[in-house]
């Protein structure tokens, strides 16, 4: 699968990844190598140039526009901005999620206080977002992504604003979930991160998939040269 | 029904109206004037309707007698006309009875009182069994002896309508640049609206919301200020009905307009519809744009 820009710019070049179910998996490489270019074709925020995208069986190359929606209420995305609404409360924020696509109150009622008990957040549900931390923001909108219990969680450097010890928390967050079943798929820069994870590690440059290892480092060779000292 | 649900959903059309509320008044009294206009068009235009059929229905000519005429010379008249056979009925007024109806029909307007002579002359009102007619007999029956003057509404009625064909292009082009400025200011009103809340616009198809489901709080801004400013319009208009309509009616007595035929209640849905629409149309747009972007 590829993805060519209007402007020439070959962003993913050839790329093949299969995902399985349950999977936590990291995609890593330097700003601009097509790791938020691949999570936007899964949430079909883009179309591939050529090549298929499959996600839960749908096909999500040749997705019919009327039927975005369906696809994106089948997954959750977390961004590194965490995209929350400062007029509206951590209650309202997750509650938003399910409002605008058309739940009855009852669910909203049940799955919100559940996702916020998930991200540990129950109790500032009546907090606004300037009034957490960058931390607390972040779990807001991963309470958000998972209200509608996705199958699949897509994070794009979800510990790109956040300070050591919050990114410790969201990514011992990210792990439970994945715990849960939710296959959890993150794309970082964060060298600490990924190596204290040691999880699937697809490593991109130029677009292209140049190495996938199944317990990774972040760095290429990290992994082999361990295993040959050790 | 779930009410947790419309209230969400009307929270947000109220969030969308009151965002940007100077913008809002503009795109209301644009369609308040578009209205207006409108409005007097379609009711003078079937003020006219009504009057021309209810001229063809009821046409009469009105034969005043020479006043210097005697009784003898006016049964003159009277035989001559209930010979024609082109004339249906034939009934006369003598000037005292003219004068009570007309004392009737003016009454509060003109100070009859004053009057220390009737000044009306005797008058036969004529009925013809054929409207095209009209003009033949009328000529035949001037051309009698003792007659002073005959009259019938037609060719009034007629230069009306002429005038009304000569104006209708011009109306309706009026009222479609009216109708298209009312729709680009609802539509730049509406865009910044969606401007405003692209955050949340955004966040929305993020988290599946259909574009149908996200176009509508803007629908309903459109729809509102379009039936606002119709409301408006109407208000305006009934006012306009209420002083100027009697007036109308006592400059030209003779035009049967009969008020009572337009038909106001369809008239005002047709106005409301033509609000709705407009505005709900505009919204439409300007988010369709910015969606498909």
């Amino acid at each position: 699968m590829s993805l060519v820009y209007p402007n020439g710019v070959r962003a993913l070049d050839n790329v093949s990844l299969e995902i399985g179910k349950g999977e936590f998996i990291f995609l890593v490489g330097h700003s601009g190598t097509g790791k938020s270019s691949l999570l936007r074709l899964l949430y079909r925020e883009m179309a591939p140039s050529n090549g298929q995208i499959i996600v839960d069986g749908i096909r999500v190359d040749r997705l019919a526009r009327g039927r975005i929606p369906a696809l994106r209420r089948r997954l959750g995305v977390v961004f590194q901005d965490y995209k929350l609404l400062s007029d509206k409360t951590v209650w309202e924020n997750v509650a938003f999620a399910l409002q605008v696509t058309g739940a009855h109150t009852r669910d909203v009622q049940r799955q919100v206080p559940r996702a916020l008990d998930l991200v540990g957040l129950a109790h500032k549900s009546r907090m606004f977002p300037n009034e957490l931390s960058g931390g607390e923001q972040q779990r807001t909108a991963i309470a958000r992504a998972l209200v509608n219990n996705p199958k699949l969680l897509l994070c794009d450097e979800p510990s790109g604003n956040l300070d050591p010890a919050n990114t410790t928390e969201i990514m011992e967050l990210l792990r439970r979930i994945n715990l849960k079943g939710t296959t959890v798929v993150v794309a970082t820069h964060n060298q600490a991160v990924v190596d204290r994870m040691r999880r699937r590690v697809v490593r991109l440059d130029g677009g292209r998939v140049i190495t996938d290892e199944e317990r990774g480092y972040y760095f290429l060779g990290l992994g082999q040269d361990q295993i040959l000292s050790g | 029904m779930d009410w947790g649900r419309i209230r969400f959903f009307l929270g947000e059309v109220q969030r969308n109206f009151t965002r940007n509320a100077g913008m809002q008044i503009t795109a209301i009294g644009t369609v308040a004037v578009t209205i207006v206009m409108l409005g007097v068009f379609l009711y003078a235009r079937s003020a006219l309707i009504a009057a021309e059929s209810g001229v063809f229905s009821q046409i009469e000519i009105s034969v005043y007698a020479d006043p210097a005429a005697t009784v003898a010379q006016e049964a003159v008249i009277r035989t001559a006309l209930a010979q024609d056979p082109r004339i249906l009925s034939v009934s006369f007024i003598p000037k005292r009875e003219g004068l009570a109806q007309m004392r009737r029909l003016m009454k509060g307007q003109i100070d009859t009182s004053l009057l220390t002579e009737n000044p009306l002359p005797d008058k036969f009102r004529v009925r013809v069994r054929e409207a095209q007619e009209v003009p033949a007999v009328a000529g035949s029956i001037a051309r009698l002896p003792h007659v002073q003057n005959v009259e019938y509404g037609r060719e009034v009625v007629g230069r009306l309508l002429q005038l009304a064909t000569v104006m209708r292009p011009v109306g309706i082009a009026v009222i479609v640049l009216f109708l298209l400025v009312a729709g680009i200011i609802i539509s730049n009103t509406i865009r910044l609206t969606v401007f405003a809340r692209r955050r949340e616009i955004s966040i929305m198809q993020l988290v599946g919301a259909t574009n149908m489901y996200i176009r509508m709080p803007f629908i309903c801004e459109g729809l509102l200020a379009g039936v606002a400013g119709t409301a408006i319009a109407v208000g305006a208009l009934a006012l306009a009905r209420a002083s100027l309509v009697p007036k109308i009616a006592a400059a030209l007595p003779w035009l049967p307009t009969n008020t009572v035929a337009v038909d106001l209640s369809t008239l005002v849905l047709e106005l409301f519809a033509v609000g709705a629409a407009v505005g709900a149309l505009a919204s439409w747009i300007a988010v369709g744009r910015y969606l498909r972007a």
